[in-house]
């Protein structure tokens, strides 16, 4: 039998999440208090629409919860997602439940309540958006052929992996190139034995999937 | 003068919510000589609350962790959520027991139907609804007592 998963509350997270969702081939079920949301939501084919307030157990009842294998809390309301989650562990008995909170320092309270998975969307985009500012901060990027190819200039600290390691022996993805090191005043083209030092500045040739592979490589971060 | 000279004897009840129930309650607990903090995330909400209540009032949303420690909620010996919102309740008086295990916990519900699932985490729930039919059955029952006894 397909899994069965229930979406309640949100509205762009449930569509995104309901269309990868049926791809996948579970049932999916979204509840909405909104009734315009609901006909949007509707729109989307093979998804089951509730309307109706996910915190309150008959709504959760009509949708049949008992038979659901995965629920997943996505209102705005930190609050209302912990009672959402609360309600179908408890009474329905849902074995996986998976909450969105927006307080990140609530995180471990609602693990301790019993909730299976919680996912802080702040923290995860904190977490990108820093990755980003120090990828900014340790490589200068030009983008070249419509920013299919990147060329970076990547400084080699002493902590980083790759100190004093042979070129051959760094583990690059296929698409990278060092195509030059830059010690000092002098520039040398490497070859497979070329040494890398710390201080050194590498010229990355990449193409753009790969680069932030490549970076990691190199830098460790 | 120290405001609560014996603050550690003395009961210490925090109350989220400035409604019509909170200011209430926060007047009645503060009268009878307890420590009493209400929180509520609206300036205007305090208005409610008597003129004579010398308890201590805090803005902000009693469900940050920052707002409840300025509460002191570790020496707290009871927390009562009476905010219009059940979910907000629920999550306040959860905090408040798994997290700072205050002996004392009550949750107003203004739906009685999630009221099994909390009875179990030791958190005490009002409900007005299932009150005011107790309270009108009662009366009803007690109008026929008295025809019958004429």
């Amino acid at each position: 039998m397909k899994r069965r998963i229930f979406l309640i509350g949100g509205f762009n997270e449930t569509t995104s999440l309901a269309k990868s969702l049926i791809k996948k081939g579970y049932r999916v079920t979204a509840i909405n208090d909104d009734r315009g949301k609901c006909n949007a939501l509707a729109e989307i084919e093979h998804l089951t629409v509730f309307v109706g307030d996910g915190t309150k157990p008959f709504v959760l009842e009509d949708a049949d919860a008992y038979n659901a294998d995965i629920a997943i809390a996505l209102t705005d309301h930190d609050a209302d997602n912990l009672v959402i989650c609360e309600l179908c562990k408890k009474k329905f008995h849902i074995k996986k439940t998976v909450a969105l909170i927006s307080d990140p320092k609530k995180t471990e309270f609602f693990y301790r309540m019993g909730i299976d998975s919680v996912v802080c969307a702040i923290t995860a985009i904190a977490n990108i958006i820093e990755q980003q500012a120090f990828l900014d901060e340790m490589a200068t990027l030009v983008p070249i052929g419509d920013g299919r190819i990147n060329i970076a200039q990547v400084p080699v600290a002493a902590t980083a992996p790759v100190v004093d390691k042979k070129l051959w022996e760094i583990n690059l993805p296929k698409e990278v190139i060092i195509g030059c090191v830059l010690r000092g005043e002098h520039s040398i083209v490497p070859r497979g034995d070329t040494r890398i030092l710390a201080g050194d500045m590498l010229v990355l040739i990449s193409s753009a999937k790969q680069e932030m592979a490549a970076i990691k490589e190199l830098t460790g971060r | 003068m120290k405001l609560f000279p014996n603050k550690k004897e003395k009961s210490y009840s925090i109350i989220v919510g400035c409604g019509r129930l909170g200011a209430n309650l926060a007047g009645a607990l503060y009268d009878k000589g307890a420590n009493v903090l209400i929180i509520d995330n609206n300036k205007e909400s305090f208005r409610k609350l008597s003129p004579s209540f010398g308890g201590i009032s805090l803005l902000g949303d009693a469900t940050d962790f920052f707002v409840l420690n300025e509460s002191d909620i570790k020496n707290a010996t009871a927390v009562v959520a009476v905010t219009n919102n059940d979910n907000t309740n629920i999550l306040v008086a959860q905090i408040a027991k798994e997290l700072f295990h205050i002996p004392h916990v009550i949750a107003r519900l203004y739906d009685p139907e999630r009221e099994c699932v909390y009875h179990e985490l030791g958190i005490d729930t009002i409900c007005p609804a299932v009150l005011s039919a107790k309270e009108v059955d009662r009366i009803l029952n007690m109008g026929e007592v008295t025809e019958e006894a004429i």
